[in-house]
């Protein structure tokens, strides 16, 4: 691959992802919102991490796993377990990637 | 929370970006492994370390790098490949968003700072922490740079090593980011609303993964579950 198309890319994608965090964050904290839009957006986290975690645990790689077939899915429940009972966000991902060896070793 | 704050004010900001950096360091630990994957693929399609190093400190952008090595390696060029990373990553402007109301106040080139490190981890973990009430520019700021740190480390570990590490898979790779989201998710379902807006949200998800092409799930999925639970708990 050319070095030129390379370049290209990084510089590329170094100027879009700026501009694509950037401006909401420096607009909106300098706009007093409406009630209903703050209330909107404090719902944004817990809907995009589960949104996160369904993409990435039900359809890993762009493919549907059923429940016997999933790794993830049982790894994922475990790491959710382990975060809830002992509110440790490092130990729950480690727990998590092993117990995903593990299950997948399991369900091949 | 007067007493938290003053208490907040009283820790030095050293101390206080230093408590970020421990804060972020299961991110460090979770994105040192992805990024090394992705060094390796990157050093495979005629990256040189030094440009894998340098994509990844400059884009920051996690899965949408991946997909640029993919759409790369499948032949496209150079505006499509950046096309799709923004599309892929367009769920930062409503992170940005989200950010926003806890940053109101602080100078533009912090927020320029904190919106150069926003990642769907980073983003989380310094929510979860303004909401308690403990969480300033230099907290933030440090978990922002060990993440960073993480994925540029390694990033450029994987470039460098790419033919002694091999099939970065075996160890669990793939799952450093899902392990990540499902406890930061744990960590957001702080009450029986956000519990059901969590349910609603995977609800939607899973539908319009159906139905949309990808990655726009990603981003309606969380607008339309945040609109059902603003207006049901109205």
């Amino acid at each position: 691959m050319s070095g030129r198309i390379i370049w290209a890319v990084i510089i590329g994608m170094a100027v879009v992802n700026f501009a694509i965090r950037f401006p909401s964050i420096a607009i909106l904290s300098r706009t007093e919102l409406p009630a209903w839009a703050k209330r909107w957006l404090s719902y944004i986290p817990v809907s995009a991490m589960a949104t996160l975690v369904v993409g990435g645990v039900i359809r890993p790689d762009g493919q549907w796993l059923g429940p016997l077939e999933n790794p993830y899915l049982w790894a994922s429940g475990v790491t959710g377990l382990v975060y809830w009972r002992f509110r440790s966000f490092l130990g729950a991902t480690i727990v998590g990637v092993v117990c995903f060896l593990a299950f997948t070793a399991l369900l091949g | 929370m007067p007493e938290e704050r003053s208490k907040q004010d009283a820790c030095p900001p050293r101390a206080r970006f230093v408590r970020g950096l421990k804060l972020g360091l299961p991110i460090f630990l979770g994105y040192a492994p992805i990024g090394a994957a992705f060094g390796i693929v990157a050093r495979g399609l005629g990256f040189t370390p030094l440009q894998a190093a340098i994509c990844s400190g400059t884009a920051l952008a996690g899965a949408g790098q991946l997909i640029a090595l993919q759409l790369l390696g499948a032949g496209a060029g150079a505006v499509a490949v950046v096309f799709t990373t923004a599309i892929v990553n367009l769920r930062y402007v409503l992170f940005g968003a989200a950010m926003s109301q806890h940053v109101t106040g602080m100078s533009l080139p912090r927020q320029a700072f904190l919106a150069f490190t926003l990642t769907d981890e980073t983003f989380a973990v310094n929510i979860d922490d303004s909401r308690r009430g403990t969480a300033d520019f230099a907290s933030m700021a440090g978990v922002g740079v060990i993440a960073w740190t993480g994925w540029v480390l390694g990033s450029a570990a994987g470039a460098l090593a790419a033919g002694a590490i091999g099939d970065p898979t075996r160890f669990g790779v793939q799952f450093a980011m899902p392990a990540m989201f499902t406890a930061l998710l744990v960590a957001q379902a702080e009450d029986r609303t956000h519990v059901l807006t969590a349910v609603v949200a995977a609800l939607f998800a899973i539908g319009l993964m159906l139905i949309l092409p990808d990655p726009w799930y990603l981003i309606v999925a969380p607008v339309l579950a945040a609109t059902v639970a603003t207006v049901v708990s109205r």
